[in-house]
This record gives C-alpha cells, structure tokens and sequence, in this order.
C-alpha cells in the first residue's frame, strides 16, 4: 500500500517529463548545493556502506546477526530485554531483541541488505520491464499496444497487496528474496509502462524521429538511438521514487508475514516482530521504525530534488 | 488423538494442570472478591477470544477450544469434576447415575440415565436419543470429532451413522432410561470414554448435516440465544435444565457472551486496562509482550496461572538419515537449549521445561530426566561425543519443519542455533499453519524434524503413549508417530499394559514406558507451556481445570457483583 | 454516450473475467488439495472422495470455473445445499457462506475508506490550495516538507506510533474496535479516529502536493492571465476559473484511490484489528480458505474496475475538453 502514492505521484511527473535531457552533470550539481539533499545523500550512503560491509562492521561490534545472548533479557518477565531503552549498552548498540537477545545493531546492519537489495533489484527488473515494454507499445502501436495495454489494464485492475500475500505465502519458501523481487516487479511495471507509452506516442511524431526515418533508420536503431535517450529523465525520476516504495513493499510484506524467512533479518521483518513488543519495548520498535522511514524519506526528498532540477532545465 | 490446541493457537485451550501453581491467584481466599471469590448469581461473564469455535455440533467439535464450552450447553454420561487440581479430572456422573456398570469381563458397560433430564426443547432425555448421538459418530461426514467411541465400540464395518445406515444395531436400550454399549474389547476406563463429547444426547432424527452446528440443541444449563460464527456468541439461561439433576455445574451467571475475532494484543490490553464490561471479561493466555505489565499487585491479585497439561516437543524422524542412528538422536536431545527455546515462547512464565515425554499432570508420570544439563540449557560436549561415536563429528545437514506462526519459528530459530556448535545445520521449513499437521502426518512428505505438541484427552498415559509411539500405528496419512518409532519391546509394552485391569497399575506402567521410549530419543522434549491469565475484576468462582486445556472451568465461573 | 457506457462495461466485464480466471488458476495449482483441509483431523480416504464430489473438485478445472462463474450470476448446488445467487461459495474453514462474510464485513471497510477519504480530501486539497496561493512563504515550504514526510512513512509504522502514544501512553483513544454506530455514537467515532487518520495522511500529502502543483500550473496559463489583465480579483479568479481545471486531476485520482480501499484497506485493518474486508483478505490468505481468497480478490478487483470507469466519466462531465474529443 504504501508505493501507491509514491507510484501515483511518478504518473504525474513523469507525464510532464519527456523533454530534453537534462545531463547528469548539471543535477549532481545542483543536488550539492541543497541543503536537504547533501544531508539524504548522507543517510544513504551510511546505509549502504553498512549494507556493503555488514560483516566487517557486526564483527567490530562483537554480535552476529544470529547470535542469542540469553543473559541480556528476563526469562521471568517474558524475555523483556534487561536494562532500560530496549537493552541498549555498550554490549548491545541498539539493544537486543526480546526473547531471545540477539543484537539490533547487526540485525538493522543485516537488514539494511535484504531491504535494499530487494527494492534496487524490483526496481532494475520493473524499469526493464516497464521501459521496453512501454516502448513497444507506444512506437508499434497497433495489436501490440492493444495486447501490451491490456495487460497492463489487467494487471492494475488487480487488488495486488492481496494477491502479492496470497501468492508469497501458498509458494514453497524457496529463495524468499528472489520471489519477493519477482512478485513485487510483476505488479510495478505497468504503472512505468503507461508513461512511457505515453512520451514514446509523443515523441515517435516529433521531427527528429521523422527526420532518422526518413533517412533510413532501422526501427530498433530509431527506438535506441532516438527515442531512448529522451526517455532518460523520465526514467530517473521514476526510479529514484520507485526505490523508496519498494522498500516500503518489502518492508510490508514482511511486516505481514510473507517476507523474509527466518532467521533472515529484514526492516519490515523487525518490525512485525516488535507489534507486540510496542508497549513494553518501544525501542525495538522504534529503531527500525526509524530506519525504514528515514531511507524511504531520503530516498522521496531526493527524487523530488531531481525532478525539480530535471523540470527546471526544461522550463529554462 | 489430540494435538496441542494451545500451539494450534485456540484460545481457551491447551489442557492444563495446576500441580506446580496453586491455579488460584496469589493470595486470594475463598471469600474475598477477585477471581477465586465466591460467585454471585446473575449476569453476564464476558470472553474475549481471537479464534472462534471449530463447531458446536459436539460430534465434530473436539479441541481444548470447545470442549470446555460444551459444558455450559450439553451434558455427557459422565463428566470431569468441577474443580481445581486433581478434582477435576476425576471422572464423576453426569446424565448418568453412575460412572458404569461392566459387564462380560469390560466387555460391555451398563448406564442409566437420571430422571428429570431434559433438552432446550422441553423433551426429556431418553436413551434413545443418548444412542442416536453416539451412533453419529460413525458418520464419515459428520463424525469428525473424538474418534473414542469409534475406536472401543463394536459396529458392523459398513454402518455409516444413522442418516445412511439407520439404527445401530450394537447400543442396546432396553428401556427408556437405560443404554447398553457392547465394545470391541475390554476396556476398564469406559466410565471415561463416554464423558467424550460423542456422548452429548442429541433428540432422535435431528442434526443430519451441519444443522446442530449452527442451531444446538442444548441439554446443559445454557442455551446458544444467538451466534454469528467468527463474531459473537451468546449464551441465555435453558430453564429446561434442572439444577436437582447437576452436581457438577454451578452455573452462577445469567448469561455468556463471546466476541471472537479480537486480535491478542487487544485482548491483552483490553483485559489489563479492564474497564465497562471488561471487569466481567475472561480471556485466554495472554502474550509473552504483556509478561511484564501484569507484575503489579493489583493486577498479579487478577492472575491465574498453571500448566497447560500439554508437552511441546520436536519429532525426530527416525527412518531418516543420519537420524536413524539413536546417537545421533540423543546427541541432539543433549545439545538442544531448552531455556532459549523457552524464552522463544515467552520465558519461565509461560513454559517449564520439558524432559520427560508425559507432562507433569499425567498421573503416575514420572519425574526423570534422561538427557540432563546444567539449567536445562544444553550438553555440546556430551552430544559432540555420542556424535563422535556415531561418526557424525563433521555435522550435517537436517530440515526442520514448522508452522508459518511467530511462535513456532521463534523456536525452530533456538534449536537452529543450538545445534550449531555440532555443525549441525538446520534448514527451516516453514508450512502453511492450515496444512502443517496434514504435511508432517504424512510419512511421505515430512522431513527430518517437526515441532509440534500433544495433550492427553484425559490425563493418562493411555491418550499419550500409544498414540505417539506405538508402530504399529503409522499410517501413510494423518499419522501421530512422527518419529515413525516401530521398536518391538515399545510395542510389547503397550500391549501389555492394555491389558492391565487395575488403571492404577497402568497409569504407573505407564510412566516407566516414558523412560524406555526416552532411552530411543525418538523426540526431543522441549516444553510443558503454561497458561497465564487475566481476567477481570469483577469475576469470580474462577480456577484452572485440569482437564480443559488450560481454560478457567466455565461452569464454575461467575461475577463477584451480578449487577455490575 | 451510451454506446461509450455499454462498452466500458463490457471491458469491465472481460477484465473480472481474467482476474477471476487467473486467481483461480493460480490457486488451484499452488494451494494443497482444499478435500483434506477440509477433512481434518479423523480423516479417511472415503471422506476425501465424498468431499471432492460435493464441491466438484474431481471435474476438470475449467468445468470448475464455469461452475463457479455460474454460481455467482444463478446459484449453485453443494451435495444437498442450496447456494442461491450470487453464490461465491462456502469458506473451507468455517463453512459460512462467503456472500454472507463479505456483506458482514463490508460496512466496516466503507466506514473506514469514507471516513479516511473526507479527511484527506478536506486536508490534502486545503492544504494544497493555501500552500499554492501562498507560494514561497514559510507556510509553503513547511507545508510541502511535512507533505514530503507524510509520503514516506509507511502506515503500519505510523499505525503504531499513534496507537502507542494516543492509547497506550496519552490513554485518549479506546482501543479500535468496530462498535456499531448505533450502540454508543461516541465510542464509534474514538474507535475508527485513529484507521482514518493512518489511512489518510499517506494520501492527504500526496494530494496536497498534487492541488498545489495543480493550481499553480493553472494560475500561470493564458486564460488566467488574462482574466488577471482584465482587472479581476484574485479570490475570485482561483474560485470561478483556477479550481474546476486544477481539481479535475484530483478526481481522477480520488476515484481510484478511494475504490481501492474499499477493496479493504488490508494493512490499516490488521494493525487495528479491525474486521472489514482487509482483515478477511488477510486472514483467509493465513488459513488458505481459497473461496474466500477468491472472493476478496474479485471484490477489491471489481472496486477498482468500477471505480475506473466511474472516474472517466466523472472526467468526461468535468472537463470540456475531454467531452469535444470523444464526442
């Protein structure tokens, strides 16, 4: 649930984009330049360095992501974790898990892999997807944009939360993440597709496209060469909000229970697990609570500032 | 024949012992208010339940979830006491007016009915309609429920209950107020089979099929006014019932009524905060979260507390490799943590450990411990020897199936990371809670490992020995000896302590078979899983019952103040 | 245009065809034999067999479907039960009738979508509109910013911060518990306060953004300018010329949004455990009742599907240009 707004907002940006591109250059620039932007960029990139070196950096902290430690939480009470604010120590950075003590810090740090592991691929899988089939339907029109609609219509019509779960959890547990990328990419793309079937209607009419044509250009060299690069903003934007919501997928599915399989540690994993925990262990609930919505918060201020810098350079 | 309802996660549920704790709350005397309080009569006690009831048709019905509430509107021949510890389990007359006359060497059992016993309906009960509902069992449809009657009475081999076949030819009832049942064999605790809820009187001709599901026909002091299944249910006075016949329900308040659906946590909340009519509320056990929220006075002075009667425990198969070595099943009976797979449920609170095969409120179970450690918390080195020994010192690899519940995968994870150390790793399998017991009673489907648990249907070794470990009971479906354990002394033993007469001498022959099955570690016993309850402030008349799963006796139950 | 209708209709149709077609081929492959959930615990092969036979398991897979589709426009008979129209069924866990779970539990989800949707509507657009007169000021900004932020939390978090710091530490809000309206007014409105107030700031962000970006592009196009070169008053300008083009968008994704969720707002309702369609939705999946998977499927599809065609004609009324196009 929580990528349609994001997915929704993409559709509306996207259908103003489609202009000249915008370089690389100029919007590494200005993003340095904003204050709000340096500071997201720094949150992800601590994330993903600790996503990268997770094993280097759970053993300078001493705990694995798997290791009990019995001694840090009460039996008599429930397993609630020993010591105020969740257990947190010099032993335990983030404090440990109730029940069974494992550490929070190597669990966020092993977590952080799973969750943006997940959503980069589903938004590899999506934007190839979306982009080639997007492009067929808008350049050939025709039968193959009728078939390509259609199942875009269909897929969009379907309650796809519900089915995402039912699918997820009647499947033999297998490569958990793997189904998880596949699953979330099936239902994704058609909202990327119908934008770029859009600009590619518009932008196979334009003068330049006529133009290669007319002098004889293949039509895979005219979808390539011509049309492509001017999909790219477009492109952009739409992945750097895709990111965000498909951690928030992930994190929901797991949080619902058809994620991750234990004992695999991921954000929305955590999470569900803490529900219960709530009113005694607010902590354990509170620290990946953070996490996942700091990382989907940098990763939409981001997009935004790249949309408007994107959309600057064509208003100028 | 009945697995752990509290791990099927039935609320009400597990059956349940009150040996260690008193089952009273702290302190609380028989006059003073709070839950061990004198019941006043009148109103209405509230329950709070997150499952709703599998059925109310008593023939299909048959886990701790119900079996505890169809004392409220039906009666049986006989019943369990109405009472805590061991009280409660003893089998005493219900709508008869003895516990069983034995015939033809416990061939066949004699029962007659009390006078004045009558349904909702005003119809008095008769034996014709005590037999009618027996022969329902034989039901393939509807006959779903306590397979005892089945099992010990004789029947024609192609009788099909009384919609199909017709008549039982083999319950005799010679009179309107006596029932005659001919068994297979002998069997000496009769008196205790027909307080299984196969012996609910259901009136002649009704019931065919799932009519009494939605509509009972009550013979107990309560009568179903109104249900939606999955949502609520409520339970009014049956006038129809006269107290002069039951000793047994004291059936104080006017009413019951059941909302179903409630997720835990609410439940918990909402029993700790306990306001409105939350003070007339009873709820199941409550959430390992919530442990530490009730170490108040006040609210310690509203808890109940006992075991659950069931044994949590792991099957090993041992028809798999390397599995079928028994060093290799006792190295990880040593080696397992049984405190982190405790803590994995809740900690001390909720679970003691486990190490015998029967729980503690087995009578004549004995108190040993084969596979011993300090604290319970697992033996690397004495398992890294026996593994040694059977050339297993470089580890394997071993699948471990479990339910997809938090729970349950919580304690998979604990014995994944005790076995570690033995380089034993254990792939988790997760199952489907609503196929898991079809998967892992299947022989052709299981792996090495399953976590799973049992309840006795009375507490003795007759309803948890056999079942789980007798050979020659493996079925290629819906099979109970996980271990798929077929030892020829095992065998020999159960035979022979079937056919003991004395049930005494059985109970403690059975404890002694616990130790020999044990020396074979066909399983890992993990826990005995306690029930812990708050209920509010206004109940009273509340204890554990021993032979209910945990659950507080419901007919006993009551309001301290009724016009609350 | 009523050609146009009756054909968005048939499209409707063919699309809850496929949906329906493909969650059953789907279910039917992956999910265990439905006979032995059934059968329980006492099962035998005999009881399996009569089991099939009853819900017509043992017929091809496609003489299934039909079946089903049939019983959902005519009725269907079970064994010896009647299952009169629309028939979806009877749940494999709890043996009701599915019709009668979903007519149970939908009021719960309309109660929760119509009062999650009034609040954003009335913030999302308020806020988009000041925010978009306001240009530039810190109201602007500091608006767009919490916008921004709203976006991102996902809402079972937000969930349950509310529920901790509104019910557990503050102790203001009951606990969520579907009273009926009619029981205690009061009670009711405290109970869905926190469901609709999760379920909505999601979308009240997003559609403040959407107006404010709306309005905006609205107030810099020609006819506006020139009726601000004509001497106009700005207030008036925003009311009679900006609002109708910049809030016709918003309609389109209102549409949607709010036929979604009357499909079940499956996250929102689990947390608070509420018992509409999301709960049911989620609840079946865990216990693999596959009628009722069907059927939640179906119902949140033909919401969406419906809501679809509403929205393009709601579009059509609103929007001139649309109208000369397709006329």
């Amino acid at each position: 649930m929580s990528t349609t707004p994001t997915l929704l907002e993409v559709e509306e940006v996207g259908a103003a984009a489609g202009g000249p591109p915008t370089s690389t250059q100029r919007i590494l620039t200005r993003l340095v330049h904003d204050k709000a932007a340096v500071l997201c960029l720094a949150f992800l990139l601590i994330v993903v360095l600790m996503a990268a070196f997770a094993p280097l950096i759970t053993k300078l902290s001493g705990w694995g992501p798997y290791e009990f430690d019995s001694s840090a939480i009460n039996s008599a009470l429930g397993g609630v974790p020993n010591g105020s604010l969740g257990g947190i120590s010099g032993e335990h950075w983030f404090g440990v898990e109730p029940q069974n003590g494992r550490d929070l810090f190597a669990r966020i740090v092993y977590g952080a892999r799973v969750s943006i592991t997940i959503a980069i691929s589903a938004t590899v899988l999506t934007g190839i997807l979306g982009v080639v089939l997007g492009m067929l339907a808008g350049f050939y029109r025709g039968w193959v944009d009728q078939l390509i609609s259609r199942v875009m219509d269909f897929l969009m019509a379907f309650p796809a939360l519900i089915f995402m779960i039912a699918i997820l959890s009647s499947l033999p547990a297998g490569n958990r993440p793997v189904l998880l990328v596949v699953v979330i990419s099936a239902f994704g793309w058609p909202y990327l597709a119908r934008v770029i079937r859009g600009q590619t209607m518009t932008l196979a009419n334009r003068e330049f496209v006529e133009a290669a044509r007319a002098s004889g250009a293949k039509n895979l060299a005219l979808v390539f060469r011509e049309i492509l690069p001017n999909l790219r903003s477009s492109i952009i934007v739409m992945s750097t909000l895709a990111v965000p919501g498909y951690i928030g997928t992930e994190a929901g599915l797991s949080f619902l229970g058809v994620g991750v399989t234990p004992p695999t540690a991921s954000w929305g994993q955590m999470i569900s697990s803490s529900v219960s925990w709530y009113s005694v262990d607010p902590m354990f609930f509170a620290i990946p609570g953070a996490f996942l919505f700091l990382t989907v918060l940098s990763l939409t201020v981001l997009g935004d500032k790249i949309r408007s810098v994107i959309d600057a350079g064509e208003a100028a | 024949m009945k697995r752990s309802t509290m791990l099927a996660g039935l609320l009400l549920s597990g059956s349940l012992a009150l040996t260690a704790c008193s089952g009273n709350a702290a302190g609380a005397d028989k006059t003073s208010a709070g839950p061990g309080g004198q019941a006043a009569t009148g109103g209405t006690v509230q329950v709070l339940a997150n499952a709703g009831f599998s059925h109310l048709d008593p023939v299909r019905g048959f886990d701790g979830g119900v079996n505890n509430f169809y004392r409220l509107i039906y009666r049986t021949l006989t019943t369990q006491g109405a009472a805590p510890g061991a009280d409660g389990t003893k089998i005493v007359p219900d709508l008869a007016t003895d516990t069983g006359k034995p015939s033809d060497g416990g061939k066949t059992w004699t029962f007659t009915l009390k006078d004045g016993v009558a349904f909702e309906t005003g119809a008095p009960i008769t034996s014709a309609d005590v037999k009618f509902a027996v022969s329902r069992a034989w039901d393939p449809e509807i006959g779903i429920g306590s397979p005892y009657a089945k099992q010990i009475i004789a029947a024609p081999a192609s009788y099909q209950g009384p919609y199909k076949s017709g008549e039982m030819p083999t319950i005799e009832t010679p009179d309107a107020k006596t029932v005659v049942f001919h068994l297979k064999k002998p069997y000496a605790d009769f008196g205790s089979v027909v307080a299984q809820n196969t012996f609910v009187p259901v009136p002649k001709g009704t019931g065919a099929g799932t009519e009494l599901d939605s509509k009972p026909i009550a013979s107990g002091p309560y009568k179903v006014s109104a249900y939606k299944p999955g949502a609520s249910l409520k339970l009014v006075r049956n006038d129809k019932w006269d107290a002069k016949t039951d000793s047994i329900r004291a059936a104080k308040p006017d009413g019951f009524q059941w909302t179903f659906g409630l997720d835990p946590a609410t439940i918990d909340e909402r029993m700790i905060a306990g306001q409105g009519t939350d003070a007339n509320a009873i709820a199941g056990t409550i959430q390992a979260a919530s442990v530490a929220r009730i170490q108040t006075p006040q609210l310690k002075q509203r808890t109940l507390s006992g075991l659950g009667g069931c044994t949590t425990y792991m099957g090993l198969n041992s028809t798999k490799k390397p599995l079928n070595d028994v060093r290799v099943r006792q190295a990880i009976n040593f080696a397992v943590n049984k405190q982190t797979v405790r803590d994995a449920v809740g900690g001390s609170t909720l679970a003691d450990l486990a190490t015998s095969i029967q729980p503690p409120t087995i009578v004549g179970r004995a108190d040993y411990d084969p596979y011993p450690s300090p604290d319970g918390k697992g033996d690397v080195e004495a398992a890294r020897k026996l593994l040694t020994e059977a050339g297993q010192a470089g580890g394997f690899t071993m699948t471990l199936d479990t339910r997809a519940q938090p729970k349950m995968q919580a304690m998979a994870v604990a014995i994944q990371q005790a076995l570690q150390p033995l380089k034993i790793a254990v792939k988790i399998n997760i199952i489907d809670t609503s196929t898991y017991y079809e998967v892992i009673g299947t022989p052709s489907q299981q792996h090495d490992a399953a976590i799973t648990g049992w309840c006795p249907d009375w507490p003795s070794g007759a309803t948890f020995l056999p079942p789980l470990f007798d050979g020659r009971n493996i079925t290629a479906k819906g099979n109970s000896n996980l271990s798929q354990l077929n030892d020829p002394g095992v065998n020999k033993t159960i035979d022979e302590i079937a056919a003991l007469k004395d049930v005494t001498a059985a109970n403690a022959a059975y404890g002694e078979l616990d130790k020999q099955i044990m020396k074979l570690a066909p399983m890992v016993p993990l826990l005995y899983e306690k029930v812990l309850m708050v209920v509010g402030s206004n109940i009273a008349g509340a204890y554990l019952h021993d032979g209910f799963s945990g659950g507080i006796d419901l007919v006993s139950v009551g309001l301290t103040d009724a016009g609350k | 245009m009523t050609r146009y209708v009756i054909g968005r209709l048939g499209g409707v149709v063919v699309i809850l065809l496929a949906v329906c077609l493909f969650t059953y081929l789907i279910f039917f492959k992956l999910s265990p034999d439905p006979a032995v959930m059934i059968c329980g615990k006492t099962c035998t092969p005999d009881r399996i067999d009569s089991i099939r036979t009853v819900l017509g398991l043992n017929q091809p897979l496609l003489t299934q479907f039909w079946e089903f589709l049939q019983g959902i426009v005519a009725g269907r008979d079970y064994g010896t039960a009647h299952c009169s129209a629309p028939c979806l069924g009877y749940s494999f866990q709890t043996n009701e009738s599915v019709w009668t779970m979903i007519t149970a539990r939908l009021p719960v989800s309309i109660t929760v979508a119509v009062g999650a949707a009034i609040l954003w509507l009335l913030a999302g657009v308020a806020g988009g509109l000041i925010s978009a007169v306001r240009q530039g000021t810190w109201w602007d900004r500091s608006a767009m910013a919490l916008a921004l932020t709203g976006v991102s939390v996902p809402n079972y978090v937000l969930a349950l911060v509310l529920q901790y710091l509104l019910v557990v530490k503050l102790q203001v809000l009951p606990f969520p518990s579907a009273p009926a309206f009619s029981d205690n007014p009061g009670l009711w409105f405290e109970s869905y306060l926190m469901p609709w107030t999760v379920l909505a700031i999601g979308y009240a962000c997003l559609y403040a953004r959407l107006t404010r970006a709306n309005v905006i592009d609205t107030l810099a196009e020609n006819f506006v300018r020139t009726a601000r070169a004509k001497g106009l008053q700005r207030s008036l300008i925003l009311r009679r010329h900006a609002l109708r083009p910049a809030l016709t968008p918003i309609t389109t994704i209102f549409g949607m949004d709010f036929a979604g969720l009357l499909g079940g707002a499956l996250i929102t309702e689990t947390v608070f455990g509420l018992n509409g369609i999301g709960k049911l939705a989620a609840d079946s999946i865990a216990k693999n009742d596959q009628p009722v998977i069907m059927a939640v499927t179906l119902l949140a599809a033909f919401f969406v599907v419906i809501g679809n065609v509403v929205v393009d004609l709601v579009y059509t009324a609103l929007d001139p240009r649309v109208r000369i196009t397709s006329a």
